[in-house]
């Protein structure tokens, strides 16, 4: 009976968002089960805290700022009508426009089928062919820019400053080709775009690596900055390498700093991405952060909400130097989406320990049916996948 | 003032949204001084309290509003099109903010929740008031947004799905999350809601 449970629909049914089929299915369940039924008094509960939310007066002086800044711009002087076609008129010249329109769009269809042959493939003004000086300086950069031997090329823009493709400035775009480094200073940002799959943006004082792209992986290397990626393609498609372990991407966006000395800190704000390093993984849903030190493996990963209590005994306790003490404070403060953590922690305490952060997560979150304590503790695969697909739904909403 | 907010939302009809498309600043005026409270809310709630940011991203709204406003498609809901403008410009200035901490370590209502908390409050409805602000602005984002959306413009799950980009089960599941977390963190003001009789 209990089968289908609707605590997921208790705030659409408060709202009258369901139909009334889902409604009367609703209301039918609620009355002989009594876990629904607790849910469905917290939320109305946090319905009537959020109905006492009231609207602010705007300060009286936005709209002369706005009038001020609009003054600002003649472009978008907005007082005169304007016909909607006025744009693309060029001074009564149409067909002289038509075909300078035409014109350039050749000119652009030769250059990018110029610079889509291999041996074209480099990219800016001029370009400097094998200008990776420093690329003996890291291991994962042992490898000479395949530009000139057939090697594929991403699109690369500036953004700002001057980034650096090799011992190239790039003005304006170019083409970043396997095996070179596009760096950036503390006063350039630049955009790469991942094949056809999305974009990599590089932020200032950034240094990263091209370091294949193929059917089969999309693979760059960032030694040190922050890019942001929004990735639109199937899982396992793009990764990028740090100094601490891989990211790789599972349909998502997010955020990747590498520091100095090669602690990477990942912040994923939409769908997922994997943290691998020699087999131990890392699964990191929006929302959540995974810091990982060179050589300690994958990080456990919290979300960006978690106390600071929280984030520092996690911390102590991901560079192996965390007492009982700590694990006793994370799980004093874990929540019921906090189970992201602790499922993570399963896997990486032992004996007594694992007992515990078994306790609190039951006490959390009923475990589903087919998942048992003897499970867990001899940390049975099958328990521990069915375990978080129950538990997903905390963690992504 | 609630009253006359609504009534001057409903004054917004399809002449005057074609008024503006052709530039007419009285216009523009008039759709302003209809959305300008709620724009602002929803910034201020979303920048926890943060007077200086939510003027600021009000202000980009309502600039990138009149500026873009010729790209509206009539078969949009406005609504919907103005409150994705203000989803972006939140989500935009957050990001903003983000690139300029490294490591970004701590929430940044934490202190002012505590601080706040620690305040005397004289009046019960005032402190219920405050508190639902403080604990709206220390729900994550994604959670923070729908809330806002839904309790300061009352907009339904699929508006809310459209202005937010995401399926109205998404919205329903983060409102969920969202009311459970408000239930939890209130819970020491439930005698202070039963009285307050709203």
């Amino acid at each position: 009976m209990f089968s289908q449970h609707i605590n997921k629909q208790l705030s659409a049914y408060c709202h009258g968002e369901l139909d009334e089929a889902e409604a009367r299915r609703v209301a039918e369940h609620l009355i002989g089960c009594q876990r629904c039924r607790r849910d469905f008094e917290e939320i109305k509960l946090g319905v009537r805290f959020a109905e006492q939310l009231t609207t602010d007066s705007a300060p009286a002086s936005m709209w002369t700022a706005i009038e001020a800044a609009l003054q600002e711009r003649p472009r978008t002087d907005t007082t005169r009508a304007k016909p909607a076609r006025r744009r693309f008129e060029f001074n009564g010249r149409p067909v002289a426009a038509a075909c300078a329109v035409l014109l350039v769009a050749l000119a652009v269809g030769a250059f990018w089928l110029y610079t889509r042959q291999p041996n074209n493939a480099v990219q800016i003004a001029g370009s400097d062919k094998r200008t990776n000086t420093a690329q003996s300086e890291v291991k994962p950069a042992l490898m000479k820019p395949q530009a000139s031997a057939g090697g594929s090329a991403w699109e690369v823009a500036r953004l700002e400053g001057s980034p650096m493709v090799g011992a190239t400035q790039l003005d304006g775009s170019g083409r970043l080709a396997v095996g070179q480094w596009l760096e950036t200073d503390n006063a350039s940002r630049a955009r790469i775009n991942v094949a056809n799959i999305g974009q990599v943006e590089i932020e200032p004082n950034s240094r990263v690596q091209l370091v294949e792209t193929n059917a089969q992986a999309h693979r760059l290397s960032l030694m040190r900055g922050r890019l942001e990626a929004t990735i639109s393609a199937p899982p396992r498609l793009f990764m990028v390498d740090t100094p601490s372990g891989v990211a790789v991407d599972l349909g998502c966006a997010y955020t990747l700093e590498v520091d100095d000395a090669g602690r990477s800190v990942l912040h994923v704000t939409a769908g997922w991405v994997a943290l691998e390093l020699k087999g131990r993984e890392s699964l990191v849903p929006a929302g959540a952060v995974c810091v990982t030190l060179p050589g300690a493996g994958p990080g456990t990963p919290y979300f960006d909400d978690a106390s600071p209590r929280f984030r520092r005994a996690l911390a102590r306790l991901d560079s192996h130097n965390g007492s009982a003490n700590d694990l006793s404070i994370i799980l004093r403060e874990a929540r019921e989406y906090d189970t992201l953590t602790l499922w993570h922690l399963l896997s990486r305490v032992e004996g007594a320990e694992r007992e515990r952060v078994y306790e609190r997560m039951a006490a959390l979150v009923t475990p589903p049916q087919g998942v048992n304590r003897e499970g867990i503790m001899r940390l049975d695969k099958g328990m521990l996948d069915l375990w978080q697909k129950d538990l997903e739904w905390a963690w992504f909403e | 003032m609630e009253q006359r907010a609504v009534a001057s939302e409903r004054s917004i009809d399809e002449r005057v949204i074609e008024a503006c498309r052709r530039g007419d600043r009285e216009a523009f005026r008039l759709l302003f001084e209809a959305y300008k409270d709620k724009v602002y809310s929803i910034s201020l709630y979303y920048f926890q309290g943060d007077e200086a940011t939510a003027r600021d991203v009000a202000q980009q709204v309502f600039l990138k509003l009149i500026t873009k406003i010729e790209q509206f498609r009539r078969d949009a809901e406005f609504t919907t099109w103005l409150y994705r403008l203000v989803v972006n410009a939140c989500q935009d200035e957050r990001r903003r903010r983000r690139r300029f901490i490294f490591f970004g370590d701590g929430f940044e209502m934490s202190g002012r929740a505590s601080e706040k908390s620690s305040q005397e409050e004289h009046y019960a409805r005032v402190e219920l008031a405050e508190s639902v602000k403080v604990a709206i602005g220390e729900l994550r984002p994604k959670l923070r947004l729908p809330i806002l959306l839904r309790y300061i413009e009352g907009l339904s799950y699929e508006e809310m799905a459209l202005a937010l980009n995401c399926s109205k089960g998404t919205i329903a599941s983060r409102l969920n999350r969202g009311h459970k977390i408000l239930a939890g963190r209130l819970a020491h003001l439930r005698g202070t809601l039963a009285a307050s009789g709203r």
